[in-house]
C-alpha cells in the first residue's frame, strides 16, 4: 500500500516539474503533458486512499498522514473539477505544487493503520474531519487563483475581464471553504460536548481553527461590505494561505492538544 | 453620542474586534494557559511579570478577551438590527427600481434569447415593470447575512451560559457502588470494563441514575461519545483506573472483608502487623532464573496484574510480589489477592438542557445563514430587446456568470 503512495507522490512530482518546465520554456506541449500526469497521478492517489480505507475499514481521516493525504487529494479533486469547469489552466500553475507541497508533509508521517481511538469513535467523525478537507481545500485553491492574480497583474498577462474572473473565483472558494470550517467549528463543538462534556475547551487547534475562521471572516467583511479587490485582497488570500497549512500541521507539530493523534 | 453609537455599529469596528480576537487568541496558544505562577518565572525569566501583567497566562478567562467578546456581541446586535431594516425597506419596489436601470450589457437578440431561456431555466420569477421584463429569485436570499450574524450572537451568548453555568465534577466508581450528588442524586454503576471481548478499548459502564424525586432511569450504557442523560445530570464517560483487590481472613475468627485498594494502604488487624499495599503493575516478564521484571505501562486491561507489597511482621519489612490467587498469612490474617477491579471515572454534569439545545439551534442557524449568504444569493435581472441588468443587493454572482455564459453575443455601444 506504501507503494501506491509513493508512486502517486512521485507522479505529482513529476506533473510539477512539467508544469515548471512548461511555464518557464513556454512549451505549451509540456504544459499538456503536465496536466495528463497529474491526472495519473489523481486517479493513483484516489486509489490509494479506497484501498488504505478498505483496510482500515473507515474513513481515512484519523491521523497526521492521513488527513494530509486527504487535505492533498481535496486540492487536487478541487482543482480537477474547476479546470474542467472554467475550461482554463492558469488555475494549475499554482495549485500543483501546492497538492505537492502536503504529500510531502504526508510522506513524513507515521504511515502504520491503527485501530480507531474510542474518542474518534463517533458519528461526527467523517462530518467534522471531511469538511476540514473542504474547507482547507478550498482555501488552498482560493490561495492558488490569488497568486495567479499576482502573477498575472505583474506581467499584465491578463485583461481586466480575466482578472475580475479570477477575483471573483477566489472569493467563492473562500466562501465554500468558509461555510465548510464553519462546519468544522460547530459539528467538533457539538463532538466535543459529547466527548469530553465542554463544547469548547480552548485547546490550541480549536483556536487555530476558530483564528483561521476570524482571517477568513474579516476578508468576507472587506470584500462584501467595504467591496475591496484587486491586488490587496489576492495578497490577503495569499498570506492567509500559510495559517491555514499551521492550523493543519503546524499546531499538531509545536503545540500538545486534546487533538495529538498522532 | 451619535459619533460614538455610529463607530459602534461600524464595520471597521467589528473588523477591528475580530482581529483583536485572533491576536489573544494567538497568544493563548502560543503561551501555555493555566499553568502555575512559578512555572512561568521559570519559563520565561525576562519577561514573565509582563505575561502576568497582561494575563497572558490566562487570556481566555482575562478582562479584556471578554470585554472583547461583550462588545463584538453588542456590535453584532447593533448592525443586525440596523441591517434588518434596510433590507426590509430595500425588498419593497425592487421590480420597479431593477426596470428603471440602464442596460449595462447589449446583447443580439439571439443574445436576449438566450438569456431569457437562461433564466426560466433558472426558475426565476418573471414580471413586467415599466414595460420590461423583471426576472426574480431567491428574494429571502437578502435575509442570508442578517441570519448569519444573529446566529454569531445567539451562539456566543448562548455559548457563554453552556460554558459558565454548568457544574463539572469528576468522580471515580467502583462498580456496584454509587456516587451520592449533593441533591441526593444517587448514579449507580453496575459494572464497567475497559476492553470489549474481543480486546478493543471501549471504556463501557452500565450506569442507573435515581433522582431526588424517586424518578429512576432505565439502565443505561455509558461510554466515550456517548453520555447519558437524565434530568438536569449528563453523565460522560470520563477516565478509568484498575483497583487491586485483596480479601483479608481473620483464621481466629473466621470473619473476612474485601478491600478494593487505589493507593497505598496499610492492611493490619493490630497496627503492628500485616501487609502495607504498594502498587498494581499490568504486567510482568519471568526470566529463566525466576526473576521478575515489571511493566508498569499497558494498555486497556491489565493482562497479567502483579501486586506489590511490604509483608511486616514484627517490624521486619519484606518486600512480596504477588499474583492474583496468592495467599500470604501474616501474624493470624490471611490476605488473598484477587483479580484487579475496573472502575471508570465519571465526569458529572449538572446542565440546563434547554441551553445545550439553543445552543444547537444557533449553530444549525448559522450554517442556514452562511449557505443562504453564499449559495442563495438574490437574482433580480432586467431584461429588455437589447441587453440587460443585473439589480439587487448582491448583483455580483449574476454579473459574473452570466458574463461569461453570454459573452459571445455581446455587442459593443457603438455597434
Amino acid at each position: 500500500m506504501k507503494a501506491l503512495f509513493f508512486a502517486a507522490f512521485a507522479v505529482y512530482a513529476v506533473a510539477v516539474i512539467l508544469q515548471f518546465s512548461g511555464t518557464a520554456f513556454k512549451r505549451d506541449k509540456l504544459l499538456g503533458a503536465a496536466w495528463y500526469v497529474f491526472l495519473g497521478a489523481f486517479a493513483l492517489h484516489t486509489l490509494f486512499l479506497i484501498v488504505r480505507g478498505v483496510a482500515a475499514k473507515r474513513l481515512p481521516l484519523s491521523n497526521q498522514f492521513e488527513f494530509a493525504n486527504a487535505f492533498a487529494w481535496g486540492v487536487a479533486l478541487m482543482l480537477v473539477v474547476m479546470r474542467a469547469r472554467l475550461r482554463t489552466d492558469w488555475l494549475t500553475v499554482a495549485a500543483m505544487p501546492a497538492v505537492l507541497l502536503v504529500m510531502v508533509y504526508a510522506a513524513l508521517q507515521p504511515m502504520e493503520i491503527h485501530d480507531l481511538m474510542p474518542a474518534l469513535r463517533s458519528a461526527w467523525f467523517g462530518v467534522h474531519i471531511g469538511s476540514a478537507v473542504l474547507s482547507y481545500s478550498a482555501f488552498v485553491i482560493a490561495g492558488s487563483i490569488s497568486l495567479r492574480y499576482l502573477i498575472a497583474v505583474r506581467k499584465g498577462s491578463a485583461d481586466e475581464r480575466a482578472l475580475g474572473q479570477m477575483d471573483y473565483l477566489s472569493y467563492r472558494m473562500v466562501a465554500f471553504g468558509f461555510l465548510f470550517l464553519t462546519v468544522v467549528l460547530l459539528s467538533g463543538a457539538i463532538w466535543a460536548e459529547q466527548a469530553w462534556s465542554a463544547f469548547w475547551t480552548w485547546d490550541p487547534k480549536e483556536v487555530w481553527a476558530l483564528i483561521t475562521w476570524l482571517i477568513y471572516a474579516v476578508y468576507l467583511h472587506l470584500r462584501l461590505r467595504m467591496k475591496k479587490r484587486g491586488t490587496a485582497m489576492a495578497w490577503f488570500l495569499v498570506i492567509a494561505v500559510p495559517v491555514v497549512f499551521f492550523t493543519f500541521a503546524g499546531v499538531n507539530t509545536l503545540m500538545h492538544g486534546l487533538h495529538t493523534y498522532g | 453620542m451619535k459619533k460614538v453609537f455610529a463607530f459602534l455599529r461600524s464595520m471597521r469596528f467589528g473588523i477591528l474586534l475580530l482581529a483583536l480576537i485572533a491576536a489573544c487568541s494567538v497568544a493563548g496558544t502560543v503561551i501555555p494557559q493555566g499553568r502555575e505562577i512559578a512555572w512561568y518565572a521559570r519559563s520565561y525569566p525576562s519577561f514573565h511579570g509582563a505575561i502576568l501583567l497582561l494575563r497572558l497566562h490566562r487570556v481566555f478567562e482575562s478582562w479584556y478577551f471578554i470585554a472583547l467578546l461583550v462588545l463584538l456581541c453588542l456590535n453584532l446586535s447593533l448592525c443586525s438590527l440596523l441591517r434588518i431594516r434596510t433590507v426590509v425597506r430595500a425588498s419593497g419596489g425592487e421590480a420597479e427600481r431593477a426596470a428603471s436601470l440602464p442596460d449595462t450589457v447589449l446583447l443580439t437578440p439571439e443574445g436576449v434569447e438566450k438569456l431569457r431561456a437562461r433564466l426560466t431555466d433558472l426558475r426565476c420569477s418573471r414580471e413586467t415593470a415599466g414595460g420590461v421584463e423583471v426576472y426574480r429569485r431567491h428574494g429571502f436570499g437578502r435575509y442570508g447575512t442578517f441570519i448569519t450574524h444573529l446566529s454569531i450572537l445567539l451562539t456566543v451568548v448562548f455559548g457563554a451560559l453552556a460554558l459558565y453555568t454548568p457544574t463539572v465534577t469528576d468522580r471515580d466508581c467502583m462498580p456496584g457502588e454509587s456516587i451520592f450528588m449533593e441533591d441526593g442524586t444517587e448514579i449507580h454503576v453496575h459494572d464497567f470494563h475497559i476492553a470489549d471481548e474481543t480486546g478493543r478499548l471501549d471504556y463501557r459502564s452500565r450506569v442507573q441514575v435515581t433522582l431526588p424525586d424517586g424518578r429512576r432511569s432505565g439502565i443505561a450504557e455509558l461510554k466515550v461519545n456517548h453520555p447519558f442523560s437524565f434530568g438536569a445530570y449528563k453523565l460522560f464517560q470520563q477516565t478509568f483506573g484498575t483497583a487491586g483487590s485483596v480479601t483479608v481472613t481473620n483464621e481466629e475468627t473466621g470473619g473476612s472483608d474485601d478491600f478494593l485498594l487505589t493507593e497505598q494502604t496499610y492492611l493490619s488487624a493490630d497496627g503492628v502487623n500485616g501487609i502495607f499495599y504498594d502498587t498494581l503493575y499490568p504486567d510482568y516478564l519471568r526470566g529463566p532464573g525466576g526473576d521478575v521484571t515489571l511493566i508498569t505501562v499497558t494498555e486497556g486491561s491489565y493482562p497479567n496484574p502483579i501486586y506489590q507489597v511490604q509483608v511486616i511482621s514484627d517490624g521486619v519489612f519484606t518486600p512480596t510480589l504477588a499474583v492474583p490467587g496468592d495467599e500470604l498469612t501474616v501474624m493470624g490474617l490471611r490476605f488473598r489477592f484477587n483479580a484487579p477491579v475496573e472502575y471508570p471515572g465519571i465526569r458529572v454534569k449538572h446542565v440546563s438542557p434547554l441551553c445545550n439545545a439553543l445552543l444547537v439551534a444557533a449553530f444549525t442557524l448559522m450554517i442556514a445563514g452562511l449557505f443562504i449568504t453564499f449559495f442563495c444569493e438574490p437574482v433580480v435581472v432586467k431584461l429588455d430587446a437589447e441587453g440587460y441588468a443585473v439589480a439587487g443587493p448582491k448583483p455580483e454572482h449574476m454579473r459574473v456568470e452570466l458574463g461569461e455564459e453570454l459573452r459571445e453575443y455581446e455587442v459593443s455601444r457603438e455597434e
